[in-house]
């Protein structure tokens, strides 16, 4: 082949992709929905695995359960109509009529049953397994009226029923759970190609009247932020769930195309100290510790200020959330004493153990380890990779003590005190006041009391400092222009597409 | 070919290794942050993974050998469909980039090589020392800025498969294929620039422009053919380079190629398809050199294998 003739091909292939360009570019029907986020979930099976990029895409859209959290955080009857319960031992359910699986099958109290007592039995590999142990018995009364009686008294029972893991499914759907989960949700899944996208369509015989409003909603993964912000400038999703960075709000809040999303969410940023290493076996190191840290700075620093300060493990989302940011504020001088009095005059050296995937938490890092050095401390931060994170740090069996001094992680679950209550939990902080308080709070249903002792938790967790909260990571989603229904905040990580629609 | 298993072999026994030297523990990435010891240990069971080394070292093998690759941890499918649902991004990818890498590199090599310290030359060249510099990331997000972002032209990324026809499919990898071959195009034009001016200075050049043949004759005929030789073994180190570079650019682009194949398996330890992804491209990359090894003997005569 001559020089010419390459030189002619070369011009013919890109004339033809050219051409092409015109023709192929994606017109979004006002019905159907793009939307990015940044992984690719694990299996769609919510009953063995926990992680939250199954919820966002199964919870809520394709499998739902028998009480519902709405957008503002409060249970509302789902798929029962009601309940009732005289001595909070014994709960029966009404079940709603009518009501059908993707499978074309009516919904019973037997399949609650199965659902239930699924989740209860240790042979399957049900993530929340011990959520369900205060439960004695599910006895199904007729195919609507299902009764749960309780061992002991559970303040979260009803509560746990609302949670990803007590979703209702087909019983002869099971096996399938993890690639073609079917439910009673408002959309069913239509297409998963592993490693680009999942696409919902509508469930046309939707119990829910007038929902959803969309037909299709296609998930891409998108890992890359600087990829997932490319994708949304140039049209090619709608909204983008998770995957920008505090970084790019303000720009996109200027842009006329977009509008951004800032919300509460229950992740509560966490620097956590290794409880049973020294020197944070002392009290005093860990309060200096504490008043060392400039959480207004940090959260400026790492979030661009977005977010919102914290000062104990309760989310502002949380019904019983009190503000306790400033029982132990930002005092580098006293952090200097409590330092010296601890046998520290000259601070000590410590090590971050943060994994780059979550890139707040090395930002984060960074800004202390500037302020602790203020105050002496000398803190160096290791960047390890996410599964070397799980393995070592957060110690999970056949790890028996973790390996770790410092680190920092949003924990996203909502109502998860109870970390600080579990003694082998990777804090490793061991508290016989803190764990009597935790135990009646469980058993406590009176709405009043069980505020009471969660104050009481925050006001402890401050004071003793086993860890610092920095600040509540915001919900930070952007979407279109047009596209609303959206949820705001999130009370329980899900991504509920029911409402979304464009506006015309 | 005997050599050629022995590599082989050894890929095997290397991947089998380090996937299990990396610290992470697959079962402790299903079961999660919520999860208990006990479904970590059901997990692993299940995976089989309490067995020796040397036992799940031999079963992979032995099943490797008749096809089977195992079943992914996170997905729950085969790992042979699931690289082979992969290859349709991956290998048009790579072929496109090394088409766009020789369609461009060999003329503008051969262009400065044939106007060698004037101008034309340092515009070459320095256009490829660009090409050298630039990270193929960044070089893909640049293409997306300018055609997608800005211009509207091309997608942001993303693959809708064949089935939406051959056009749309090649352009939504026209992008990324430009953007992984600029590197090796740079590379690839010094080289030939390089290997022709060293055959221009041969006796049998002066020869054949004493006898009075055309200046394109003796290009094409007599320096070209004989330069093709280191051309052609830059080049085929080059289509494995692309391969692995097609990792990175298939992230920016969220290609679901082989390359995002591997790093999701990296990051959820899903250690059957590491092992697989590893496997069959040691497998491409040692056929790329078997076939560059006798295409050596179609250029010269002069080489035989035994």
């Amino acid at each position: 082949m001559t020089m010419g003739k390459l030189a002619r091909l070369t011009l013919a292939i890109t004339l033809a992709l050219a051409l092409g360009a015109t023709g192929a570019m994606a017109q979004t029907a006002p019905t159907a929905l793009v939307v990015q986020v940044s992984t690719e979930p694990p299996g769609l099976d919510l009953t063995t695995s926990p992680a939250s990029a199954i919820a966002g895409v199964v919870f809520d859209n394709v499998q739902e359960g028998l009480i519902k959290i709405d957008r503002t955080g409060k249970m509302i009857p789902w798929l029962a109509e009601r309940w009732y319960t005289t001595d909070s031992k014994n709960y029966t359910f009404f079940l709603r009529k009518g009501v059908r699986f993707h499978n074309g099958r009516e919904m019973r109290a037997a399949d609650v049953k199965f659902a239930l007592d699924r989740a209860m039995n240790p042979e399957t590999k049900h993530p929340y397994r011990t959520q369900y142990d205060a439960i004695q018995d599910v006895i199904v009364k007729d195919d609507y009226t299902i009764t749960v009686s309780l061992k002991k008294l559970d303040a979260t029972f009803l509560y746990t029923l609302a949670r990803q893991g007590s979703v209702i499914y087909p019983r002869e759907a099971v096996d399938t759970l993890k690639t073609q989960p079917l439910g009673t949700g408002p959309f069913t899944v239509s297409e998963w190609v592993r490693g680009d996208r999942i696409v919902l369509v509508k469930n046309k015989d939707y119990w829910g009247k007038g929902l959803p409003k969309l037909d299709k909603v296609t998930y891409r993964f998108i890992a890359d932020p600087n990829a997932a912000l490319a994708a949304l400038k140039a049209g090619d999703v709608d909204v983008s769930a998770f995957g920008i960075g505090p970084e790019s709000v303000d720009e996109l809040k200027k842009d006329a195309r977009f509008q951004v999303i800032v919300g509460d969410t229950t992740n509560d940023v966490t620097l956590s100290m290794n409880n049973s290493k020294k020197p944070f076996t002392d009290k005093r190191v860990r309060l200096a510790v504490t008043h060392a840290i400039n959480k207004d700075e940090v959260l400026k620093g790492a979030m661009f200020g977005y977010g919102k300060i914290l000062g104990s493990n309760v989310d502002p989302l949380n019904p019983y959330f009190v503000d306790v940011s400033k029982r132990v504020p930002y005092d580098p001088a006293k952090a200097k004493k409590l330092l010296a009095e601890a046998g520290y005059p000259n601070g000590f050296d410590v090590t971050f153990r943060v994994a780059p995937q979550y890139l707040y938490t090395v930002r984060s890092a960074e800004i202390i380890t500037s302020q602790f050095a203020k105050v002496g401390i000398r803190a160096k931060i290791e960047q390890i990779e996410w599964p070397t994170w799980l393995s070592q740090v957060f110690c999970l069996a056949p790890c028996q003590n973790p390996d770790y001094e410092m680190s920092i992680i949003g924990h996203a679950e909502a109502w998860d005190i109870a970390n600080f209550a579990n003694p082998k939990y990777y804090f490793r902080w061991d508290n016989a006041d803190f764990q009597k308080l935790f135990a009646e709070s469980q058993i406590t249903v009176d709405d009043a009391k069980r505020r009471d002792l969660y104050v009481r938790m925050q006001h402890m967790l401050a004071d003793e400092a086993p860890a610092v909260w920095l600040y509540m990571h915001p919900r930070l989603m952007v979407a279109k222009k047009g596209v609303t229904g959206l949820w705001k905040d999130l009370p329980l990580p899900v991504l509920d597409l029911s409402e979304v629609s464009w506006q015309k | 070919m005997a050599t050629l298993a022995v590599t082989l072999l050894l890929v095997s026994l290397l991947v089998f290794l380090v996937v299990r030297v990396l610290p992470g523990d697959p079962a402790l990435i299903i079961v999660g942050i919520e999860g208990s010891p006990e479904a970590a240990e059901r997990i692993r069971e299940s995976l089989g993974l309490n067995r020796p080394l040397i036992v799940q070292y031999g079963d992979w093998v032995g099943r490797a050998l008749r096809g089977d690759l195992g079943k992914s941890i996170q997905y729950d499918v085969p790992v042979a469909g699931l690289i082979a649902s992969r290859l349709p991004v991956t290998l048009p990818l790579t072929l496109m980039a090394a088409g766009f890498m020789a369609l461009a590199a060999i003329p503008v090599g051969l262009f400065a090589a044939t106007h060698q310290r004037r101008w034309g030359d340092y515009v070459a060249m320095a256009l490829s020392q660009v090409g050298v510099a630039v990270p193929a990331f960044w070089a893909g997000l640049l293409l997306i800025l300018l055609f997608a972002v800005k211009l509207g032209w091309f997608k942001s990324g993303g693959f809708d498969g064949w089935g939406q026809g051959a056009l749309p499919a090649l352009k939504s990898l026209l992008l990324p294929a430009v953007a992984l071959g600029l590197f090796q195009f740079a590379v690839l034009a010094r080289t030939t620039r390089s290997a022709v001016l060293e055959v221009l200075r041969e006796e049998y050049v002066k020869t054949a422009r004493a006898k009075g043949l055309a200046e394109r004759a003796v290009l094409f005929r007599h320096a070209l053919r004989n330069a093709m030789i280191p051309i052609l073994t830059v080049a085929g180190i080059q289509l494995g380079q692309l391969m692995a570079g097609s990792i990175v650019l298939e992230s920016v682009f969220y290609l679901p190629g082989l390359g995002r194949l591997a790093i999701g398996a990296i990051s959820a330890r899903d250690l059957p398809v590491v092992q697989g992804v590893v496997l069959f491209v040691a497998c491409v990359i040692v056929t790329i050199n078997v076939a560059v090894d006798l295409l050596y003997g179609v250029l010269d005569p002069r080489i035989r294998y035994e």
